[in-house]
């Protein structure tokens, strides 16, 4: 008995005595070692790693292009580059970045770079090239300077941002009509009761949930400016919520909204169940390739209120053992020439200043496509960023939980949103 | 011509032993080690005491998630423990044609379990094929809401589960009924025993182990459950993650790269102490019926 008794006493000890000598590390650390050793007149030599998400196949020859006129242009440099697959990149970028293995420059988009900045792992480009400041669009920059954090982490590579489409057949149908659509939010709301009614609820406009980009665009701030506390449970947001509360109550959206991913919206849009999606300026011809019927049915117009902006960037790792090349990569790769270079083979704007004015983005000739691209062109002037970078993907899935909760009628929004904030904040503190 | 060497059992056993300490000893260690601290995936993390396990007591999300761990098991385990008994007592029969029935319910076992839950959320959507076929019969006025309720979703989830449980447990029945003896049935029938009193007397006796074995798996993937309301919820555990289970918000909590590897450690030891406690308890059942 007494032997039986001592294995989880000396279980215990042993925990305990692990535990004291764990050596998790020290948590926080400070933002020094994100201060690059060199600066923009450094001689540019040697070996550097780049690494791209996702453009192999479609894309090699002109990644190749690109590495090969850098490697001309610096006499005595070697591009290593790596292109990782498009899904699982974040575990790929972390798993590197764990081990202390990030490649010299490497592609992430502002929420990845966050954390990685946070741990002092990416560089303050800025520091090293004060010309970043000046030579690309303020979304694009502002994007890779984070609440709490001193330095910008990335040079803007390119930029995106979302139209609405509207289904003409679906709005003829119902009296509506989509070369006039709702410019607003609560017109939105009006036309869905609309399509709604007149269709004896079978048909329907709207088929998303609202989420921190809608309550942006309401005028809801959604973090405190130390960015330390959530502040997105305010009436302005709480309103916002009750509309479409009361729209699914209505019927106006499909019931199962409620537990559909984030793409469901365009994949309903692109199966003709609903008349409305957003979508990149390219995504006009996706609908139409993934579902024929739709050709000459789908109209663009701008997005109903502030744009959002999705920007894609090249950081330095701190931990680069060749700076200067890095450096020098990361800004070759996204200058303008290269930059409008890609914005032609792809469905993508550039984050230079000056390709603003570039006429193959800004001139339409005509087809329904086409003035897509344009819109979308124009739309970027007023784009910005709608969700802060702070919000990881585990607190995105809390508040949508929640506001999920709210639509279905199960608490108040006011609830709701208490609910994401207190558990956001919760999260944001670990 | 021996080689009695002090070593040799040594040798024999090393590599299960080294794949034991690596891959299952240690993460396990590792687990409760990490339940202590505020650990995140880069950056390393600083002890923080009880304060994790502190934090579960008020987490809202774990007691629905054990709520709905404990229904799971408590509606799987009578359903997977008898009716594949009474299947495989229907199929063991050699009669023509029987080969394609015991196919047929062992093919959605087959099935890999994301490939199944996606067809029922394809049945079970509001245009989907119960909804469509209930609307068309006139049996219901509206869509009845199975994948964005929190107890239709729940009950979505545990139909999917035990339709394709049955099979896999049958097959397992079937082997333990071939150790019944034959001249037992013939007996009893000779004596004028039912099909009913045979089976209640001489079937259930006989497959008691397998019944005890199957019981304890159904416990333990119950309350582990993971694809059926991943993948019906759409991912995000139905509105306010209420059909959430306690290895889903593992998931959740441990993703990305703000992951809380800490909290997502302590949920861990939760589950594995749930877990163990319904399988100490059929054990401890099965020794005291093997005893008497």
């Amino acid at each position: 008995m007494r032997s039986r008794r001592s294995i989880p006493v000396a279980a215990l000890a042993v925990a305990a005595l692990t535990l004291a000598g764990c050596g998790l590390g020290s948590g926080e650390d400070t933002s020094a070692g994100s201060q690059p050793t060199v600066d923009a007149n450094a001689k540019v030599t040697g070996e550097v790693s780049f690494q791209t998400w996702a453009l192999k196949p479609k894309f090699t020859s002109y990644v190749e292009g690109v590495i090969k006129a850098f490697e001309t242009k610096y006499p005595g440099t070697k591009v290593t580059w790596l292109d990782q697959p498009g899904d699982g990149y974040d575990k790929k970028v972390l798993s590197q970045a764990s081990a202390g293995q990030l490649p010299d420059v490497t592609n992430l988009p502002p929420e990845f770079a966050l954390p990685l900045a946070k741990q002092s792992l990416l560089l303050d480009v800025a520091a090293a090239d004060p010309a970043v400041t000046t030579d690309y669009v303020e979304g694009g920059l502002t994007a890779y300077q984070y609440q709490g954090l001193t330095g910008t982490f990335g040079y803007p590579w390119y930029l995106n941002t979302d139209i609405d489409y509207w289904n003409s057949t679906k709005f003829a149908a119902v009296g509506l009509d989509a070369k006039n659509p709702p410019k607003t939010f609560d017109e939105l709301l009006a036309a869905a009761k609309i399509m709604h009614d007149k269709s004896g609820g079978k048909e329907y406009l709207m088929s998303r949930l609202p989420g921190i980009g809608d309550f942006t665009n309401a005028g809801v701030k959604i973090v405190s400016d130390d960015g330390k506390k959530f502040t997105f449970n305010t009436p302005e947001a709480v309103a916002l919520l009750d509309k479409y509360r009361a729209a699914y109550q209505a019927g106006y959206l499909p019931r199962d909204i409620l537990t559909q991913e984030y793409l469901g919206n365009s994949k309903l849009f692109t199966q003709g169940k609903v008349a409305w999606t957003t979508g990149g300026g390219n995504a006009i011809v996706d609908f139409q390739k993934d579902n024929p019927s739709l050709k000459g049915k789908v109209v663009p117009s701008p997005a109903l209120d502030t744009p959002p902006l999705y920007v894609q960037g090249l950081s330095v790792s701190s931990k680069s053992k060749n700076q200067a090349a890095a450096i020098a990569l990361a800004r070759f790769v996204t200058n303008a020439e290269n930059q409008a270079a890609f914005a032609k083979i792809v469905n993508i704007f550039p984050s230079t200043k000056a390709s603003a004015n570039d006429p193959y983005f800004s001139k339409s000739d005509g087809t329904p496509e086409s003035d897509a691209k344009v819109l979308a062109f124009e739309s970027l002037a007023k784009a910005k960023s709608l969700q802060p970078a702070v919000i990881s993907g585990a607190t995105n899935d809390f508040i949508n939980q929640q506001i999920s909760l709210a639509i279905a009628g199960k608490v108040s929004s006011q609830q709701a949103l208490d609910a994401a904030v207190a558990k956001a904040d919760q999260l944001l503190a670990q | 011509m021996r080689y009695h060497r002090w070593f040799s059992p040594w040798v024999l056993v090393v590599p299960a032993l080294a794949w034991l300490l690596v891959f299952n000893l240690w993460p396990s260690i590792n687990t409760v080690i990490l339940s202590f601290t505020n650990a995140k995936p880069i950056g390393g993390g600083t002890f923080v005491g009880l304060k994790n396990f502190e934090a579960l007591l008020h987490d809202e999300q774990l007691r629905y998630a054990l709520l709905n761990s404990v229904i799971y098991m408590i509606v799987c385990l009578p359903f997977l423990t008898i009716v594949p008994l009474g299947l495989a007592v229907l199929v063991e029969k050699k009669l023509p044609g029987i080969t394609f029935f015991r196919t047929a319910f062992y093919t959605p076992v087959v099935a890999s379990a994301v490939v199944v839950a996606l067809i029922w959320q394809w049945i079970l959507d509001d245009r989907g094929l119960v909804n469509g076929m209930a609307e068309k019969l006139g049996v219901i006025s509206g869509p009845l809401p199975f994948l964005s309720d929190q107890w239709l979703l729940l009950f979505s989830a545990i139909s999917l589960t035990i339709w394709k449980g049955l099979g896999y447990y049958m097959i397992i029945y079937l082997a333990a009924l071939g150790n019944v003896g034959r001249e037992l049935h013939e007996a009893a029938a000779v004596d004028g025993a039912s099909a009913f009193r045979r089976f209640t007397n001489i079937t259930i006796p006989g497959v008691r182990g397998t019944m005890i074995l199957i019981a304890i798996l159904i416990s333990v993937s119950a309350l582990r459950v993971f694809s059926e309301l991943f993948i019906l919820s759409g991912g995000n555990g139905g509105p306010g993650g209420r059909d959430s289970s306690v290895v889903m918000l593992i998931q959740q909590y441990s993703q990305g790269f703000e992951g809380n590897l800490g909290y997502a450690s302590a949920l861990s030891i939760v589950l594995f102490f749930v877990t163990v406690v319904p399988m100490l308890a059929l054990a401890r059942l099965n020794k005291k019926a093997a005893d008497a």
